[in-house]
């Protein structure tokens, strides 16, 4: 998902490639930054399952891979990784959602002893990013403040994401889509986290997408959204909606859609078909220098 | 050169046949799949080979480490199509050596081989987008039906796409399942192609999803005594590192798919069995980029919202 840039574009914008091979840039004070690895190795996944005390993981697991954007002189990161999330998911913990072939399994004689699994195999996160203070001190090393106690607060508000000024085709510096996981719910359907992001000489925006899709069942929908606009001698606010979406096929057959799976393979397509659940939107003033 | 040797080399090159030659491929194989049985016999020496998912230009890869056609003899766990960008040209290839030589390759059926799941996970629309018609998917999925659903190397490791099934003590009463049909939503052909083992129950468990049966190590140990056999070697799991051994040796999966989806990252196996049963896993990447031909993955900045 590399894309080359005009070199031009990036001066003019004010912003310079990172070095060393690494993917992103810097711009007007932020860094920010994507890394797409492989999925974690057996040993890694069990360590992440004693971590998270829990059996079952998503089978694909992008657990070092993130999206990091950094305010370099708050020292205010913003980051996105499955291990975050996948904290979201254990202690939402939703029932478990039946597939439709349950309905006959369950006059299916079955063996005499058997235990019934029942954690959240759709993996459903509430996640929205998370954030801390890093501060790079000369005589402590890195040092790491949590949300919180540096005060970064998401306060609610009514803003809206500027979506015009957004649709406006100025030039895309820097682009990326990190998987952070996925699961095939054993060809049952999707379930699949990844983060979005783009950025332009007049700001940053970014789609964290939780997208779920038990075939013949269930849609949801779980988008967050942020928007950073760069702005001079001030410190930048950061806006977040996040829209939760979801509906039954049954509900969505009813309505005169479709309801075999294949007409719901594109999220972004049949979204608007989805009723919202939750919306909100929220504001993190950027601390002043530490 | 006959024509079915002509069309083998064209499919090597990853050049789809007409659909008449699907048809006529189709058919010749039914013939041949039709004498199977559900639990086919298999010869040693043999190389076992887990899940491919259209990943064609991956699978070259794997007969470069493995050998080709016929000089090796392989054994397929399924789950030809789907996901990947080549289910069309992976299946037929693989069908067409079967018509070829039917003694040196056997191909069982995986839960992918099917109606229902190939329309939603990618191999209908390929044949569809290449076809301009549902023929060849047709064909195809007229042909799965006639794959056999295990199979049995020397009597002694025991193959199957996915794994037990409770309504299965035996490999007689495999043998006596109707094969020939759809793979139903339950019972033990059902079972066969979908299960999975499971470190965390120890006999049968069922899944979250209310349908779909996991396995523990006792209700495997009891098997391959039952059956008198060494291990059962299944497949439709992923592995990161392409194959691993559960429950004290008794049952080990194999993934052939490198590089899954083209993200993952992982690496895929195949286990080679030596005429006295010795085993070997062949460890092997992806296809490099350049070798891959199109669709290279380049999409444009995206204006998402």
């Amino acid at each position: 998902m590399e894309v080359e840039v005009d070199e031009k574009e990036l001066k003019a914008a004010g912003a310079e490639p990172l070095p060393d091979g690494r993917r992103g840039l810097r711009i007007h004070g932020w860094e920010i930054e994507t890394r797409k690895l492989s999925i974690l190795t057996s040993s890694n996944l069990q360590l992440w399952e004693e971590k998270l005390q829990t059996s079952h993981l998503p089978e694909m697991v992008f657990g070092e891979s993130c999206l990091i954007l950094k305010h370099l002189d708050s020292g205010t990161k913003i980051h996105f990784n499955a291990f975050d999330a996948l904290t979201g998911w254990k202690q939402e913990a939703l029932r478990p959602v039946e597939v439709p072939a349950a309905a006959k399994w369950k006059f299916r004689s079955k063996p005499s002893e058997q235990v019934i699994l029942d954690y959240d195999y759709t993996f459903t996160t509430p996640y929205c990013g998370s954030e801390i203070i890093e501060i790079d001190t000369e005589k402590h090393g890195r040092e790491e403040i949590s949300q919180g106690t540096y005060g970064l607060h998401w306060d609610n508000c009514e803003d809206k994401i500027d979506v015009v000024s957004l649709a406006s085709k100025e030039p895309i510096l820097f682009y990326d889509e990190v998987v952070l996981y996925e699961d095939e719910l054993a060809d049952n359907g999707v379930s699949l986290l990844t983060v979005k992001v783009r950025v332009m000489p007049s700001c940053w925006f970014l789609l964290l997408r939780f997208w779920l899709r038990v075939d013949g069942v269930l849609m949801r929908l779980r988008d967050t959204r942020m928007h950073c606009v760069f702005g001079v001698g001030e410190n930048p606010i950061i806006l977040r909606e996040s829209c939760w979406r979801e509906a039954t096929f049954q509900v969505l057959s009813s309505k005169g859609h479709p309801s075999d799976s294949a007409a719901y393979s594109d999220p972004s397509i049949i979204s608007q078909r989805l009723p919202v659940i939750m919306h909100k939107t929220q504001k993190l003033k950027i601390p002043g220098n530490l | 050169m006959s024509d079915l040797d002509r069309q083998i080399e064209q499919l090597k090159k990853c050049e789809p046949l007409k659909e008449s030659e699907v048809k006529a491929l189709c058919l010749k194989a039914m013939e041949i799949l039709v004498e199977e049985s559900n639990v086919q016999r298999v010869d040693a020496p043999v190389t076992i080979c887990g899940d491919i998912h259209g990943q064609f230009y991956d699978m070259k890869e794997l007969f470069k480490v493995g050998g080709d056609c016929p000089k090796t003899n392989y054994l397929f766990l399924g789950d030809f199509v789907d996901r990947g960008f080549y289910s069309v040209e992976t299946f037929l290839l693989l069908l067409a050596l079967k018509v070829r030589y039917p003694d040196r390759i056997t191909l069982i059926r995986g839960n992918h081989e099917s109606r229902q799941i190939t329309q939603v996970y990618g191999f209908y629309d390929e044949c569809l987008r290449k076809y301009g018609s549902v023929n060849v998917w047709r064909y195809c999925t007229d042909i799965f039906d006639y794959l056999s659903l295990s199979a049995l190397i020397e009597n002694k490791i025991f193959s199957v796409h996915g794994g037990l099934s409770p309504a299965i003590t035996t490999l007689d009463q495999i043998r006596t399942i109707d094969r020939k049909q759809e793979v139903p939503h339950d019972g033990a052909m059902c079972d066969l192609l979908w299960s999975d083992p499971e470190d965390i129950v120890d006999g049968w468990g069922l899944s979250p999803r209310g349908a779909g049966f996991l396995f523990g190590g006792s209700v495997v140990t009891s098997f391959n005594h039952t059956n008198n056999i060494d291990y059962i070697c299944r497949a439709h799991q992923l592995v990161m590192e392409g194959y691993k051994w559960m429950f004290n040796n008794q049952i080990v999966t194999v993934w052939s798919a490198p590089n899954y989806c083209y993200r993952c990252g992982n690496v895929a196996a195949i286990l080679e069995l030596d005429e006295n049963l010795n085993k070997q896993f062949r460890v092997f990447d992806a296809a490099p980029q350049e070798s891959r031909g199109a669709p290279a993955k380049k999409p444009a900045p995206d204006y998402f919202l």
